[in-house]
């Protein structure tokens, strides 16, 4: 009866965080966009605890939905965005894109189907006890058997990090800031520059010369 | 030895070349316009480095490191060397095009560095968890130096289509990867491998996998038809950054199809080999007959580069180790005479003019005599004119696609060749039978004009005793893929 | 052995160190230092060649490796020398005619701005030359052959400025392409059937396969030898320019003279007779092949000496000339007379090298102006270029002692002796191209040198119009004047082979043992030089019979009708060549168009690239090359390249649907569910 119930609320779930993804990209509005986006995670962090990994549905509901999404909703808000210009190609490229996007469907469902992926064809998981702690084995995991993948995400963080500043980053031309060590270090000569000049002029004054 | 010990023995370049990215990072923060020198010469010492621990610690044998996700086989330690050249040479003919450009900053160095650190992971990996990151890494590096010129719109342009189709083709790669875990439960790339030579599980669904895998290959080589950004990126990207998207990352790519396709789906050989062909076929047609078309060098060379690959494939879908040696040949010639191609382009450009137009190079013998003579030997190398090394490459692959029979294929290659010889031909004709259009001279760095020279060179030589490099590839490959 | 092998190194090297020495630092060099390093070079190479021969002759053959290139699939890929009488001959030619015209550059390009450039390709191309008939393999045949091509592309336009000098060189260069496909798929057939590219094993192998079947068409067997043969031949009728393959070497005299004379007469045309004598083993198992050979050659023989004919172009009746007897030479091989077609080669190298040089010298003297209608009464103004141009002429059409007669008698003679399909008619077209041949040689000769000297009349329209330095003609006030002794040196040393040359050595290379080794001939199928000695040994007894005999044959009397009518026609009553001109206008129309070859290509082959060649030509502009060229290529690639830049929109959107669309392909293609 409980697995019956679990199956239940897998399917709540997996046909809102469908339908949620669906909207996404067919929403108008973009903050509307951004909220369905919000509900696709928590149904998918829902779905993650139905398969024991509580840390990760935990982690996306914190991390994605607390903070990226809100950082994403303020963005979306302050710049002006001009949906419709985004979607200039979509119906013209329709008539095409629909029937290729139906034939592959089918094929993938022909072989991503029951036949293949059916229950009977994958052992059922024996459920850990409940004293079991996923966010210690991941840990355990993370450090040991895939250190290496996780100092490679590291790298590439701190690689989204450089480039996003060197796109990003504009020193302002008229700035009035001036740097005090580059102030204490001026010599005499930097500032003042003596022009030794003959004391007469060779050349005789001309009348212009005179008038003044 | 200790596992940590061997884990950071084996995998002592990659820490290497991380570190000193980092370090240059930090050190390039107190640099000035004046002392901006030093971040090059570091980079430089740091390529030297590591080439000098790669060959320090090379055996012919086959090391893993981090439970077996980590390989150090002789593939990997040589296609290493060779991207640390052609990362060096590429920082060479960059320099000056940066400093007129206001490029020259640390970023670029940094980013070279991880995008080369990209490079490494991806040759040695053993696993597609890795594997994939370390696409990820060069990936991205690549994309945002493309973007650096940040001020140019057809740079930005260019890095944009890079960016959302490269984002495109991860999906796909990563997708396959995943059917690939799902028949097997298994992300290591030997365990996949002889779980599928002991029998497919799941024909269908291995199928639908593979499909995506090789999409996603396809489009990191640029084979038609995931060739669309090949054009647009070399076009619009600041030529620095093209000489870099178009060399040294082939030699991670080429590593990458071997670690997929050859060492983990050796048993579907069969089914990738049908769709190889179906690409390289497309490839070499497709990038020959509009190369023709083109106005612009760089368009005209990506265009080239994507008949290129059409070559390369030739020999990976021969599927036999002696296809494997010719295609590892083929993109170390090809890699080298790209460096040349767009070398002489970057030599030429100076501040506000960009020598990337056919036009441009009209009268280069008349103006400079010895450039124009490298140039044409680039030009012939590319065309396979023998006896230059290209010639050589192109003959090793088509004869081992020839010994597994595929004599049709062959032909129609050959016939392309000539097709494709018309408009490298084209550009010697432009420097030595027409009027030159300006008279500016070329201001060259001594030491562009010297690698530069060895560069051109080096086609020549090679290809009067491919012997060396021959047998460098055969032993790579003979020791690292069984 | 080993003091034998430096010799054998040392002769194509120095041309090459000399090429490339004055190559690279010719403009930081003195003028001079241009022509002396590089003649030094070229006659030391002529000197040991001659020793070598001399060597040769003593028995002393050599075969063997100089420098391993690379190993691959087990297939040995090497620079090595195979020396023996048939290559020691033409070393000797190539070295003695590139020699003269070393010389006689010094003279022809005097006021040049290339000077020096002209030099380095002239010596590059005597080291291509030299690697091609020492080669002992097809690997550095096939090296050789695309060196020598790509020079005589470079030489073609060498006066880059003038746009036709670019179409002739851009049309050489497609229409020796169509030949090296032909050439290379040959060479990829004998390493895939015989599995060596080494003469030695290939020769020695290839009897196996006399009854060898190939089928390139599925159902339908054909002889393995013959279509090696065929496509070997097909890669020697690009450069011997052979029918239908012959387009461009007419249009090659844009180059410069000496390159005319060096090139496009004497050595690299030949390229084509010299590789077919040396695959004789292979060609003697084919007896369709040989047909095929004969009747091209019979062809080129005839039809391109009427072609002669209407040409007023000095440079261009010499060539038309030239793939005449080339057309000789074809037929000579055809017959199964290789030797036969070497003789020829070798006097036709001379004496036609020796036309060539006295055409360049009248152009030299007329300043540039290459019209015979223009000339005339030459002989008071340039002695020495006449006598020496009237011996050439002489030879050429066969004058009983000169060279040219011993080498064209024997040609006829072995077509007569022939009995292979084609051979017939191969036979009827050597006879009448020996009448066409003395007409268009003496009209040429009485044109230029006697009758009324019309340059007097003809400068005063070219004296305003002298605006292009090399086609201004004799200004108002000048008269033709003798060239100076660098260029008449060279005539006077060609001439006296073209006289003595044939007397001297055709009981030897013909009859005796010379070419005993590296020619085979199957005497069984093939009778017809076993004959022509036979013959030779019982009638004639010595080259001085031979000739002497002649003067009782057909060849003889048809040469003297050529000349007589010549002298009639042109000398005596000129008006008559109008009437008939305007009488058989439409015969006149058609050889005005060469029979429509270039027409036909033009037309025929505008699917091809060669379309674009020949766009340019129509244009005639350097504009098209830098605009059009670009354009007429996106044209020819027509819908294809439309549909396919479509593609190429720059939107993203596009992009990654045709990656899906990829993606979607595989998938379908590929799916096995």
């Amino acid at each position: 009866m409980m697995a019956n119930f679990q199956d239940y609320v897998f399917y709540a779930f997996a046909a809102i965080l469908l339908g949620a993804g669906l909207r996404v990209i067919t929403a108008r509005n973009p903050v509307h966009a951004a909220l369905y986006l919000v509900l696709a995670f928590f149904t998918a962090a829902g779905i993650w605890l139905l398969l024991e990994a509580e840390f990760l549905a935990i982690a996306l509901v914190l991390v994605y939905v607390g903070a990226v999404m809100v950082l994403f909703l303020f963005v979306v808000m302050m710049l002006d965005i001009n949906l419709d210009k985004l979607r200039e190609g979509f119906w013209e490229a329709l008539p095409v894109a629909l029937p290729v996007a139906v034939l592959m469907a089918l094929e993938m469902a022909l072989v991503l189907g029951s036949r293949h992926f059916g229950p009977e064809r994958v052992a059922t998981p024996k459920p850990h006890p409940a004293d079991y702690s996923n966010t210690a084995e991941l840990g355990r995991q993370l450090y040991t058997d895939y250190v290496y993948p996780f100092e490679l995400a590291a790298v590439i963080l701190l690689v989204a990090i450089v480039a996003a500043i060197a796109l990003t980053l504009r020193r302002r031309k008229d700035t009035k800031y001036i740097d005090p060590a580059q102030q204490v270090k001026v010599k005499r000569s930097d500032r003042l520059k003596i022009v030794h000049m003959p004391a007469e002029k060779p050349t005789p004054p001309t009348a212009e010369g005179d008038r003044t | 030895m200790h596992p940590i010990v061997n884990d950071i023995y084996t995998a002592l370049p990659e820490i290497f070349v991380l570190g000193m990215a980092m370090a240059i990072l930090l050190i390039d923060l107190f640099l000035t316009e004046r002392t901006r020198f030093l971040t090059y010469a570091l980079s430089q010492f740091t390529l030297l480095g590591a080439a000098m621990i790669t060959v320090a610690t090379h055996t012919p044998g086959v090391g893993y490191a981090f439970s077996g996700m980590f390989v150090d086989d002789p593939l990997a330690d040589v296609l290493k060397l060779m991207s640390y050249l052609a990362t060096s040479v590429v920082l060479v003919y960059s320099r000056s095009y940066l400093a007129e450009r206001g490029m020259f900053r640390g970023e670029f160095f940094v980013l070279t560095l991880f995008a080369l650190l990209g490079m490494m992971v991806m040759i040695s990996g053993r696993n597609l968890l890795t594997l994939y990151m370390g696409l990820e890494l060069l990936s991205l590096c690549l994309y945002s130096l493309v973007a650096l010129d940040r001020d140019n719109p057809r740079a930005t342009e260019a890095a944009m289509k890079y960016f959302v189709l490269g984002a495109l083709a991860s999906g796909m790669l990563l997708y396959g990867m995943s059917m690939l875990y799902g028949i097997t439960g298994n992300l290591d790339i030997n365990q996949i491998g002889s779980a599928l030579v002991k029998g497919a599980p799941d024909r269908a669904v291995l199928i639908l996998g593979l499909v995506f895998v090789v999409a996603g290959l396809a489009f990191k080589l640029g084979a038609v038809p995931f060739q669309m950004w090949v054009p647009d990126v070399y076009h619009g990207a600041p030529t620095a950054m093209t000489l870099l998207v178009g060399s040294a990352p082939k030699f991670a790519a080429f590593a990458l199809v071997m670690r997929l396709l050859v060492q983990a789906l050796q048993g579907v050989v069969h089914d990738w080999q049908g769709m190889l062909i179906l690409m390289a076929v497309l490839s070499i047609a497709l990038g020959n007959i509009i190369a023709i078309a083109q106005t612009n060098l760089k368009r005209m060379l990506a265009y080239s580069t994507i008949s290129h690959i059409g070559f390369l494939l030739f020999g990976i879908m021969s599927g036999t180790l002696n296809g494997f040696i010719a295609s590892m040949f083929y993109v170390s010639v090809y890699v080298l005479m790209t460096l040349g191609g767009f070398g002489m382009i970057l030599l030429l450009s100076r501040r506000g003019f960009e020598a990337e137009n056919l036009d441009d190079f009209k009268g280069l013998a008349a103006r400079h005599p010895w450039y124009a003579f490298l140039m044409l030997l680039l030009m012939f190398s590319m065309a396979g004119v023998p006896p230059t090394i290209g010639f050589y490459a192109k003959f090793a692959v088509l004869q081992a696609a020839l010994q597994v029979g595929l004599v049709k294929l062959v032909v129609f290659a050959v016939l392309m060749a000539v097709v494709g010889a018309f408009y490298y031909l084209r550009v010697v004709k432009l420097m030595y039978f027409d009027e030159p259009q300006h008279d500016a001279p070329v201001r060259a760095q001594p030491d562009m004009t010297m690698v530069l020279t060895v560069n051109g060179l080096a086609v020549l030589l090679l290809g009067l005793m491919p012997q060396r490099l021959m047998e460098l590839c055969a032993y790579a490959i003979l020791h690292s893929i069984q | 052995m080993t003091d034998m092998l430096t010799i054998y190194v040392l002769i194509p090297l120095l041309p090459l160190v000399a090429a490339v020495v004055i190559g690279l630092f010719g403009r930081k060099l003195p003028r001079a230092a241009a022509h002396w390093m590089t003649i030094a070079g070229v006659a030391v190479s002529f000197l040991l060649s001659c020793f070598v021969l001399k060597d040769v002759l003593a028995g002393h053959t050599f075969n063997g490796a100089v420098y391993t290139w690379m190993t691959s699939g087990g297939t040995v890929f090497e620079i090595g020398f195979l020396i023996d009488a048939l290559s020691a001959l033409m070393m000797v030619v190539v070295t003695f005619v590139s020699l003269m015209v070393h010389i006689y550059t010094i003279g022809y390009m005097h006021d040049d701005p290339g000077y020096s450039r002209f030099f380095s390709y002239i010596s590059l191309f005597t080291f291509s030359m030299l690697m091609l008939v020492m080669s002992n393999n097809f690997m550095q045949l096939f090296f050789g052959w695309e060196a020598v091509g790509l020079v005589s592309y470079l030489l073609i336009g060498f006066w880059f400025k003038r746009p036709t000098a670019i179409y002739a060189n851009l049309k050489a260069f497609l229409v020796n392409r169509v030949g090296d496909f032909g050439f290379l798929l040959g060479i990829g057939m004998v390493l895939y059937t015989m599995g060596s590219l080494d003469y030695q094993a290939v020769f020695s192998i290839a009897p196996q396969f006399a009854d060898a079947t190939v089928e390139l068409i599925p159902g339908h067997p054909w002889q393995l030898m013959t279509v090696i043969c065929l496509l070997l031949f097909v890669g020697a009728m690009g450069k011997s320019a052979q029918v239908p393959l012959h387009v461009w070497l007419p249009d090659s005299m844009e180059g410069p003279t000496p390159i005319s004379a060096l090139i496009h007469a004497a050595t690299m045309v030949t390229a084509g007779i010299f590789m077919v004598a040396r695959m004789s083993p292979l060609y003697e198992l084919s007896t369709t092949a040989l047909s095929v050979v004969m009747v091209i050659g019979a062809v080129t023989a005839l039809f391109m000496g009427f072609l002669g004919i209407v040409q007023n172009d000095i440079k261009r009746v010499v060539a038309y000339s030239t793939l005449s007897q080339l057309g000789y030479m074809t037929v000579a091989l055809g017959a199964s007379a290789y030797s036969v077609a070497i003789f020829h080669l070798m006097t036709h190298a001379f004496f036609k090298a020796l036309l060539f040089l006295a055409a360049g010298s009248v152009i030299i003297g007329m300043h540039h102006d290459q019209d015979i209608r223009n000339m005339g009464e030459l002989k008071k103004y340039m002695p020495v270029t006449w006598i020496t141009a009237l011996i050439g002429s002489l030879a050429l059409i066969g004058t009983p002692f000169l060279s040219g007669f011993y080498s064209k008698d024997s040609i006829i003679e072995a077509v007569a002796l022939s009995n292979i399909p084609g051979s017939g008619f191969a036979h009827l077209a050597v006879l009448a191209g020996v009448f066409v041949t003395a007409f268009y040689s003496f009209r040429m000769y009485f044109l230029v040198f006697h009758g009324k000297a019309r340059w007097r009349e003809a400068r005063h329209e070219h004296g305003q119009a002298a605006q292009d330095a090399h086609h201004h003609g004799l200004g108002p006030h000048d008269e033709p004047h003798e060239s100076p002794w660098v260029v008449t040196f060279p005539l006077v040393m060609l001439a006296i082979p073209s006289v003595v040359i044939g007397y001297l050595t055709i009981q030897p290379m013909l009859f005796g043992d010379f070419f005993k080794g590296a020619i085979v001939v199957n005497a069984e199928a093939h009778p017809a030089m076993h004959e022509l000695a036979h013959h030779f040994h019982t009638v004639f007894h010595s080259p001085a019979g031979m000739a002497l005999h002649a003067v009782a044959s057909l060849p003889f009397w048809l040469a003297a009708c050529g000349v007589g009518l010549a002298w009639f026609f042109y000398l005596k009553r000129p008006n008559i060549p109008e009437t008939l001109k305007q009488r058989f206008a439409v015969i006149y129309a058609i050889l005005e168009n060469k029979y429509g070859f270039d027409t036909f290509n033009e037309r025929f082959f505008a699917a091809g690239v060669r379309w674009v060649g020949d766009r340019l030509w129509r244009h005639g502009d350097v504009q098209i090359i830098d605009g059009t060229l670009v354009n007429g290529t996106a044209r020819l690639i027509g819908c294809f390249a439309a549909v396919i830049r479509h593609l190429q929109s720059g939107r993203i959107y596009h992009y990654a649907f045709a990656m899906i669309i990829g993606v979607f392909v595989l998938l379908t293609w590929f799916m096995k569910v």
